[in-house]
């Protein structure tokens, strides 16, 4: 829909239509887990051992609890609620994050690649991430936690718009 | 490869062996004046930095002679070729049709010569500092017949033969001062310059590199420094304050006049124009005393212009210029997005104005004030980072690290954080200005940027925790020319989404929706249930 002259402050920008795959928070949880389980348990230990150092490991101990369970808690499903995306004929329209929000679009005539990524959780989980890059350095768009064979399919039709799409996008 | 097999292959011009020659000779003596007039031992140790002079000017002209005697090239109807290498044999060609643009540097050695280096450009990443073809030397005349045939330039005199492609047999007759009539100068070199290029943090740095070259260098010829300065500064009477006052003053005075030294050198006969190119116009800067930089900017990459002040001297009027484009690199320390030298705003505004050529000029057009909650948004980071240096220095004291006296310098760094919020706060602005957005912040260097909208491909809008409390968004539009992203942080919400759909041009429209569409589609969920 287009937009007239903006009277007063009228105009507001939707948040996309789709949600991720619930399995997400899963594969977020893990994640957190992987890389901060160690450094907890890490510290743990080194508390425990280390008695003289006590007074300083134990704002250590504290800081990385906290990390922890702010991370394996609290965000996945804070960034299951955040993140939604879109993509139409003309654009891709991505929301993410969880403590800093962002909405980003891409325009199809400017991307250049199109990429389906899969790491090893995600390829356990059956999730993929699907990754938009333009000619500018800064100016790639990623929407994580997507149905694997969701991102493929949508990686596809990207690709045969982009192929139709004039233009020599930078 | 070329498929005019008639063209020969030509040497490069046979001055280079002598220029070496006397390379060779000029680097031995410094080691020979030592050991003969100032009696130097040498068999002692203090000689070595001579001799590592003269070992290394000697190798480098004699295997500068060797890479001359193997060293071949040619131009043919398509393609530039090299052939050179003296263990290694190396083929280098280069279309003709990919050539962008042919740089001619002349070090000293080579000016004293009448050579010039032609350093020939394919488009390819400037980051390295590599061409993609260089000649290591040619003289004068045959670096501009070169650069003239291969870039084409596009007026022509009419001495020129009337072909399409001049062929290689074309060097010869080309006259060297055609074109000169298109050029249009933006800017000269003005000796008052100097001053905005003097005062610098490097001049410190500088200054103590000069002073250990000095040391080692007198140290070779067998004058001992040490001793010098105590006798002359006899510090027993002037008491610690007055020799370091006078220590300090010294080195920032070296720092100054070896910086004023280096702005003479590089950028003396400075000169900014635009002249025509093979596609459109290009934009071309020439400076260098000793050593003569050319580079030549497309216009038809060209995105914007970003002009950058930096705070400590913004009474002073400092600026620096750089163009926002495609294919130069930014991080590259020659620097070749930059179009005049740091120097006045008052030279920087109208020769920008030049360049950008439209109406109204972005960077003329008054710029929006962003409201008083980005102050306050940066006055509470003040605190946090104040409080949390406070902190932890404070938890270093209760454990006896550190005495408890430097907690003062934490809390001192209040009124510093503050100030420096407010200087970021008034530094905030942005506007939409024909077919260009302006973007304005920046603490340490307030930047002005001024890009087409046309430009622009991703356009991201942000929101912290903090800009939510505060309604607050911050716009980003991204693109493939200067530093990828250019930003408008803290801005209204409501004004934010306005603006981003201004500055993208018609990408966001589909995902906005006015008020009214809202309440029909809430009215539409309430209607049917579930």
């Amino acid at each position: 829909m287009t937009v007239q002259t903006p009277s007063a402050s009228a105009i507001r920008l939707r948040p996309p239509h789709n949600r991720i795959e619930r399995r997400a928070i899963l594969w977020w949880t893990l994640q957190s887990l992987a890389l901060f389980g160690p450094i907890l348990a890490g510290t743990v230990v080194a508390y425990v051992q280390w008695d003289s150092a006590r007074s300083w490991l134990i704002a250590l101990l504290i800081g990385a609890a906290l990390l922890t369970m702010v991370s394996v808690v609290i965000e996945p499903w804070w960034r299951y609620a955040v993140h939604r995306w879109e993509t139409t004929d003309e654009a891709v329209y991505g929301l993410t994050g969880w403590l800093v929000r962002e909405w980003r679009v891409a325009p199809i005539s400017r991307i250049q690649t199109v990429d389906a990524v899969r790491g090893p959780l995600e390829q356990l989980l059956g999730l993929a991430t699907l990754r938009v890059t333009t000619a500018s350095s800064r100016g790639a768009i990623e929407i994580a936690g997507l149905d694997a064979d969701v991102a493929a399919e949508v990686a596809e039709r990207l690709t045969t718009i982009t192929r139709q799409t004039p233009g020599d996008a930078t | 490869m070329g498929n005019n097999g008639c063209a020969p292959w030509q040497r490069l011009h046979s001055r280079m062996i002598w220029v070496d020659l006397v390379q060779s000779v000029l680097s031995l003596a410094p080691a020979g004046l030592a050991v003969w007039m100032f009696g130097v031992d040498p068999r002692g140790g203090g000689l070595w930095p001579l001799l590592a002079v003269a070992a290394s000017g000697v190798i480098g002209a004699v295997s500068d002679a060797l890479r001359w005697i193997f060293t071949r090239y040619r131009v043919t109807d398509q393609y530039v070729e090299r052939r050179s290498g003296v263990l290694v044999r190396s083929y280098r060609s280069v279309r003709r049709d990919r050539i962008r643009s042919v740089d001619i540097e002349a070090k000293l050695r080579h000016r004293l010569a009448g050579l010039r280096v032609v350093n020939i450009g394919a488009g390819q990443q400037a980051a390295a500092g590599e061409s993609a073809l260089a000649l290591d030397a040619v003289s004068a005349k045959d670096a501009e017949q070169l650069r003239h045939l291969l870039l084409r330039r596009g007026s022509v005199s009419p001495s020129t033969l009337d072909v399409d492609v001049p062929t290689a047999d074309d060097v010869a007759h080309l006259a060297v001062a055609d074109g000169a009539a298109d050029e249009q100068v933006l800017a000269r070199f003005r000796p008052g310059w100097v001053v905005y290029n003097m005062l610098n943090i490097w001049a410190y740095i500088m200054a103590l590199g000069l002073l250990w070259g000095g040391y080692w260098l007198a140290d070779s010829f067998g004058i001992d420094v040490v001793g010098v300065a105590r006798d002359t500064l006899d510090w027993e009477v002037l008491g610690w304050g007055w020799t370091i006052g006078i220590g300090v003053l010294g080195v920032s005075a070296l720092g100054v006049i070896g910086l004023a030294t280096n702005f003479f050198a590089e950028h003396w006969n400075f000169e900014l124009a635009r002249v025509p190119g093979e596609h459109g116009t290009m934009l071309r800067t020439r400076q260098g005393l000793l050593r003569t930089r050319e580079v030549n900017r497309d216009d038809g990459r060209m995105r914007g212009v970003q002009i950058a002040e930096p705070v400590l001297w913004r009474w002073m009027g400092m600026a620096d210029t750089t163009v926002i484009t495609t294919g130069l690199s930014i991080w590259s320390m020659s620097q070749p997005t930059a179009i005049l030298p740091r120097g006045p705003i008052g030279v920087a505004r109208p020769v920008t104005a030049a360049v950008l050529a439209t109406e109204p000029n972005p960077l003329e057009v008054p710029l929006r004030r962003h409201p008083s909650a980005a102050l306050r948004r940066r006055l509470w980071w003040a605190t946090a980072i104040t409080a949390t240096v406070v902190g932890m220095l404070g938890w270093l004291a209760a454990h006896d690290v550190i005495p408890a006296a430097t907690l003062w310098a934490g809390v001192a760094l209040g009124p510093v954080a503050f100030g420096a919020g407010v200087i970021a706060f008034r530094a905030l602005g942005h506007a939409i200005a024909g077919e260009y957005v302006v973007f304005r912040s920046g603490l340490v260097s307030r930047a002005t940027a001024a890009l087409q909208r046309s430009a622009v491909s991703t356009i991201a809008i942000r929101e912290s925790l903090l800009q939510r409390r505060l309604g607050l968004n911050t716009v980003s539009a991204m693109t493939a020319a200067g530093h990828g992203i250019y930003e408008a942080p803290d801005i209204a919400a409501d004004e934010a989404i306005r603006f981003a759909a201004d500055t993208a041009t018609g990408i966001l429209d589909p995902f906005l929706i006015t008020a009214s569409d809202q309440d029909v589609a809430d009215a539409v969920d309430r209607r049917e249930p579930g």
